[in-house]
């Protein structure tokens, strides 16, 4: 009896102790899968999420005061105090990003000569000193937004003009012409014509959204198909596609109907009047 | 030529003692013809002048030649692959083209253009006159030719056998009809008249099969690839076009995410010539606009759709309403949607009304939501209205 309490009591003993072991172990894998779950959560999470909107901390103050100095000589106007922007003349610039900046005053959009239909492209007035400086005042306002790609120029062209050429035909060219000529938009406004952007600028202008165009992400348009656009587009503007001599302004059937007439004709009259010359 | 008969017409003696020049003097004279002028151009032979004319013909088909030959050369061996621009081969890969064009051109001109000289500096230089009589033919001759045409019908016995007039009829006469079935047909019996019919004008590809649901699908420009849309993909301001992607589905009618995520990732097969014809049928294409947050507020929803859109996500058909072109100028600043063929405009913030140009209905709607389980973008059903231009059966 006695044996069999101790039994008892060693069993029960040992029972606690096996509880106790196991409900350590179950606390202690609460926690692993816990501490797992939240590790592949946020691992999860920064490689889902966008790019953080950290604020740009190692911005040099210098740079900021000259950039401030040149915002409230050239900018200011329209954009207002602050970069918060002036009903009815400038949207506010916080949180634009770099490549917004850098696509506007690079290509001498702004600033603008006058409050028209369209900021038009005009020999850029800012040095690009001036323009790093501008970009660091206005990301000191507020970060975050479209970011410069690390490379340039070359660098910015991919190795696919031929998925490049897809992709534009697709989204750009319904306003950009098949060739980069250009088109018409609604109350004066209108698509440019892309000879004159350089690498940098197609791909400040992709993410950013200038104007009128809309913006594309690089979830919506990767880096590397952003990089195919450039190489297409770059491959048949600035007199690239030009297999024949003379691209009669790239705008399609009507020019080269119309020069093939005119020439065909004066040529086919002229060799009817020789065959039925007397010589 | 006085032992000529009443026709003027030499015996057959004279006819043998005649030389060829008396031969072609009869010859005209009998049609009619009179030789005016008709002098050779090099009355003495053999010189300088004949032989450079000579030799300037021969100039022209011995270019001729030499081109043919360059033109078979540079379509043989001339290095025509694509050389992009700033690359070594770019600007031999550009003369390809003209180099072609060039050479088969000029041998095509050097033939000519030696055919023509030769005829000019070697022919004999001939004025010729022929009578024609005046007004309509001599009684005679209208007589004989009626008499000709009605003796050979007459002769045919065509008259007299009536199974090969009635079946020549038939035969021909069935002919006559399939062609004019052709053009004929599609105005007689309508084929889009079964509003049922899933291929008609009434529905898109968008339309889902027993409960089946479809997703909004990215071109990445090869046709092949499944890449589906989530909201963060787009910022705010931006436009996307999409197409539909039929998701497959388990044996319980829901969406069988294990074999979604396995097209996804390119691991699963799926019908290539499906997703080809996706991106192809012609209403198909929808644009997915992201408005700003801004002018999200200003929206001004149409009546029965109010749950269409996905917070600041509108999806508007991209077939304008005016005659079927893509509207796919989409102003993020103005939201307007342009149409480039009539410059039709569409208010992106009022349900895509017309606002300018010739259309006068708004662009149809596509009903969106996000999925629960993968937070891709898929359309709840097909659009509410046909898309594109009018047809006969279109009330309004």
């Amino acid at each position: 009896m006695t044996s069999k309490k101790a039994e008892a009591a060693g069993e029960s003993k040992a029972a606690r102790k096996q509880a106790r072991s196991s409900k350590r172990r179950r606390r202690i894998s609460g926690l692993l899968a816990l501490g797992v779950a939240l590790i592949g959560v946020g691992a999860l999470y920064s490689a889902i999420a966008p790019e953080p909107q950290t604020a740009v901390a190692a911005q040099d103050p210098a740079l900021v005061r000259k950039g401030e100095q040149i915002y409230n000589n050239t900018c200011i106007t329209c954009h207002g105090e602050g970069a918060q922007g002036v009903k009815d003349r400038g949207p506010s610039l916080i949180g634009i990003g770099e490549a917004s900046v850098y696509f506007q005053t690079s290509t001498g959009r702004m600033p603008m000569a006058a409050q028209t239909a369209q900021a038009e492209r005009k020999p850029p007035k800012l040095s690009p000193e001036e323009i790093d400086a501008v970009i660091a005042y206005i990301e000191s306002k507020g970060p975050g937004g479209p970011k410069m790609p690390e490379e340039h120029g070359q660098q910015l062209r991919g190795d696919n003009p031929a998925r490049g050429g897809e992709l534009f035909r697709m989204n750009c060219a319904s306003c950009h012409n098949f060739t980069g000529r250009g088109g018409a938009l609604s109350s004066g406004k209108f698509a440019p014509e892309l000879d004159p952007a350089t690498e940098e600028q197609l791909y400040a202008a992709m993410l950013s959204g200038p104007q009128n165009m809309p913006k594309f992400s690089d979830r919506q348009l990767s880096p590397e198909e952003k990089k195919d656009i450039i190489a297409y587009v770059k491959s048949v503007t600035d007199g690239n596609n030009n297999p024949g001599g003379a691209p009669l302004g790239g705008l399609g059937p009507q020019s080269e109907g119309l020069i093939a007439f005119i020439v065909g004709m004066a040529a086919l009259i002229g060799i009817t009047l020789w065959i039925g010359a007397k010589s | 030529m006085s032992e000529q008969n009443k026709q003027g017409l030499p015996t057959e003696a004279e006819l043998a003692e005649m030389d060829r020049d008396q031969l072609l003097k009869l010859g005209g004279k009998l049609d009619g013809v009179e030789l005016v002028e008709y002098t050779e151009q090099w009355p003495v032979k053999g010189t300088k002048a004949e032989k450079r004319a000579e030799r300037a013909v021969a100039a022209w088909f011995t270019l001729s030649g030499l081109s043919g030959l360059a033109f078979l050369g540079v379509f043989l061996w001339w290095p025509w692959h694509y050389a992009p621009a700033n690359t070594d081969g770019h600007f031999l890969y550009l003369l390809y083209t003209p180099l072609l064009g060039l050479t088969l051109g000029l041998s095509i001109l050097g033939v000519g253009v030696g055919v023509v000289m030769y005829a000019k500096k070697f022919l004999p230089h001939e004025v010729a006159v022929q009578e024609r009589h005046e007004g309509r033919s001599t009684e005679l001759d209208r007589q004989t030719f009626v008499a000709h045409l009605a003796d050979a019908g007459d002769r045919s016995t065509i008259a007299r056998r009536s199974l090969i007039k009635r079946t020549a009829l038939f035969g021909a006469g069935t002919f006559g009809l399939a062609t004019a079935a052709l053009p004929l047909g599609s105005l007689i019996h309508n084929p889009h008249k079964d509003s049922a019919n899933e291929n008609g004008l009434w529905h898109t590809g968008w339309l889902a099969h027993d409960g089946e649901r479809v997703f909004l699908r990215r071109d990445t420009g090869d046709p092949h690839v499944v890449e589906l849309v989530k909201p963060e993909d787009l910022d705010a301001g931006s436009m996307e076009t999409v197409f539909p992607f039929h998701a497959p589905k388990t044996a319980s009618g829901s969406v069988d995410y294990a074999k979604l995520e396995g097209i996804l990732a390119g691991t699963e097969r799926v019908d290539e010539h499906e997703l080809v014809d996706a991106l192809r049928r012609s209403d198909n294409p929808v644009m997915l606009i992201r408005l700003r947050p801004d002018d999200s507020k200003r929206v001004v929803k149409h009546q029965g759709q109010e749950d269409y859109n996905f917070g600041d996500f509108y999806a508007y058909t991209k077939i304008c309403s005016h005659l079927g072109c893509p509207t796919s100028l989409y102003e993020q600043r103005s939201n307007r949607i342009l149409c480039p063929c009539h410059q039709s405009q569409f208010d992106a913030l009022q349900y895509a009304k017309p606002i300018f140009g010739p259309a006068t209905r708004k662009l149809a709607q596509l009903p969106i939501q996000v999925d629960e389980e993968t937070g891709y973008f898929y359309a709840t059903h097909d659009f509410n209205e046909a898309v594109g231009p009018a047809f006969w059966e279109r009330k309004s």
